[in-house]
């Protein structure tokens, strides 16, 4: 698999963000300072408001396709937006990042993104999304992940970072690929999905290969 | 499951499993610092490789989920103990085992491990049933990585620093083979050290 470029232009911090308990060792935890922008995206916490937004696409079949969930009930997605109201920081390994992600513009949720810590003393993280169909298509999804990954390696301190998908859903590969992300593995029939053989890649990107997408012109050893 | 008939014969190996008074021959490979990787228990000293022992001892049949057989590979003509190999049921809903295999150094290159291995699918497909094996090894194995295109099975993935493996950043390959794709005699093939996953 070719190691692929962006084409967009490079994502910068625009808020400063801050790393609380910071000189601990090893443990280094992740507490961005909320709203954080891009450039179209307004990426903030899950609000209690935010259910009706979530269950407008948790609903639809082809958004539950590739995801462990069933398509959700509006009490799940309830539940859902419940747990994702504290999920904003990374503190021990397997804690969650998970924010809702909105169209500056409008205001409109118009999905999520999330940062899982996989590993503490491995430095390793793993970056998810969900979009709302109504938004596909427009490099809505790019944006925010490039900015998870920005994250990640920037007040994250991570050393690699990975995302799992279903085989077949092409539209998240392909823009894993779009993040720069190498496929690692590509899983035969290793488990049960949804009452039939499993088939999962799995990507990934070094905190190195992520500095020479930021900053191609740098030479870093 | 139906009972396991041990040993298993190959052509040139006994396969069986572990007994007290293999100690000695145990200790003199199971210390190597190649050796840790995949290990049941780090072993350091003798009394390590006893705990070690103790374990695999243990792994006498695959009853539930979880569960290991470890067979010693024993050479038919002077019975040393060259090398062990094991299956472990991984998962009972999807039918998956993970494969181990160690070789003591001075026995490698002449496909013993191969021909242990080989049993142990045959094992591990006819008799237990599983869908799926995989095995996995450090990306600078080449001796490993030989061995399992040898037995057919696919590199299915290929992770770069995801962990730490004595303080240094580790490079691990993961191989598998579906219960389909097994042939008893397969073919030898060579495929270049790297290719590409998928
Ligand atoms: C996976 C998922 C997030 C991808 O969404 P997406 O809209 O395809 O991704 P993006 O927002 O990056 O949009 C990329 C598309 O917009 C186009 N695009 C338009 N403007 C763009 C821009 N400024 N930047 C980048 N891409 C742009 C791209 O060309 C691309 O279209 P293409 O696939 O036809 O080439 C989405 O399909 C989804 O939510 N699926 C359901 C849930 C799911 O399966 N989640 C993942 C589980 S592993």
């Amino acid at each position: 698999m070719a190691f692929v470029l962006p084409q967009e232009p490079v994502l910068r911090l625009r808020q400063p963000l801050r790393k609380l308990l910071e000189g601990q060792e090893n443990a280094m935890a992740l507490y961005p300072t909320y709203p954080l922008h891009t450039e179209r995206l307004t990426l903030r916490p899950f609000t209690r408001g935010d259910v009706d937004g979530v269950f407008a696409y948790r609903r639809l079949d082809e958004v539950a396709r590739y995801l462990f969930d069933h398509p959700l009930s509006r009490e799940e997605c309830a539940l859902a937006v419940q747990q994702r109201i504290t999920q904003i920081g990374l503190a021990e390994v397997d804690d969650k990042i998970i924010l809702a992600v909105e169209l500056s513009e409008t205001g409109a949720l118009i999905g999520e993104v999330s940062l899982i810590w996989r590993s503490v003393e491995a430095r390793q993280g793993e970056v998810g999304w969900i979009f709302d169909p109504g938004y596909q298509g427009k490099g809505f999804a790019t944006e925010a992940a490039n900015f998870m990954l920005d994250l990640a390696f920037g007040p994250g301190d991570m050393h690699r970072v990975s995302a799992r998908c279903d085989v077949r859903n092409e539209a998240s590969w392909r823009l894993m690929e779009r993040l720069g992300m190498r496929r690692e593995a590509h899983f035969r029939e290793h488990a049960i999905f949804k009452s039939s053989w499993d088939e999962e890649y799995i990507y990934a990107i070094l905190w190195q290969e992520w500095r020479r997408l930021r900053h191609p012109q740098e030479e870093i050893s | 499951m139906s009972s396991l008939s041990l040993p298993i014969e190959t052509d040139r190996l006994v396969l069986r499993t572990f007994e007290r008074s293999d100690i000695d021959d145990l200790c003199a490979y199971h210390m190597l610092p190649t050796m840790q990787r995949y290990v049941f228990s780090r072993t350091r000293d003798e009394a390590e490789v006893a705990c070690a022992l103790a374990i695999m001892r243990n792994h006498v049949s695959l009853q539930r989920p979880g569960d290991t057989l470890t067979l010693a590979m024993v050479r038919k003509g002077d019975k040393i103990l060259i090398g062990h190999v094991s299956l472990n049921w991984s998962d009972a809903t999807a039918g998956q085992g993970e494969v181990r295999f160690c070789i003591n150094p001075s026995y490698s290159g002449q496909g013993f491990a191969k021909e242990a291995l080989g049993a142990l699918l045959d094992l591990a497909f006819d008799h237990f049933r599983i869908h799926r094996i995989f095995a996995r090894c450090d990306g600078r194995s080449h001796h490993s990585i030989k061995l399992m295109q040898q037995m057919g099975m696919r590199l299915e993935a290929h992770y770069r620093e995801h962990a730490l493996f004595q303080g240094e950043w580790d490079e691990e390959l993961h191989f598998a083979i579906l219960d389909r794709e097994w042939q008893r005699s397969a073919k030898v093939k060579e495929l270049p050290l790297r290719h590409r996953v998928a």
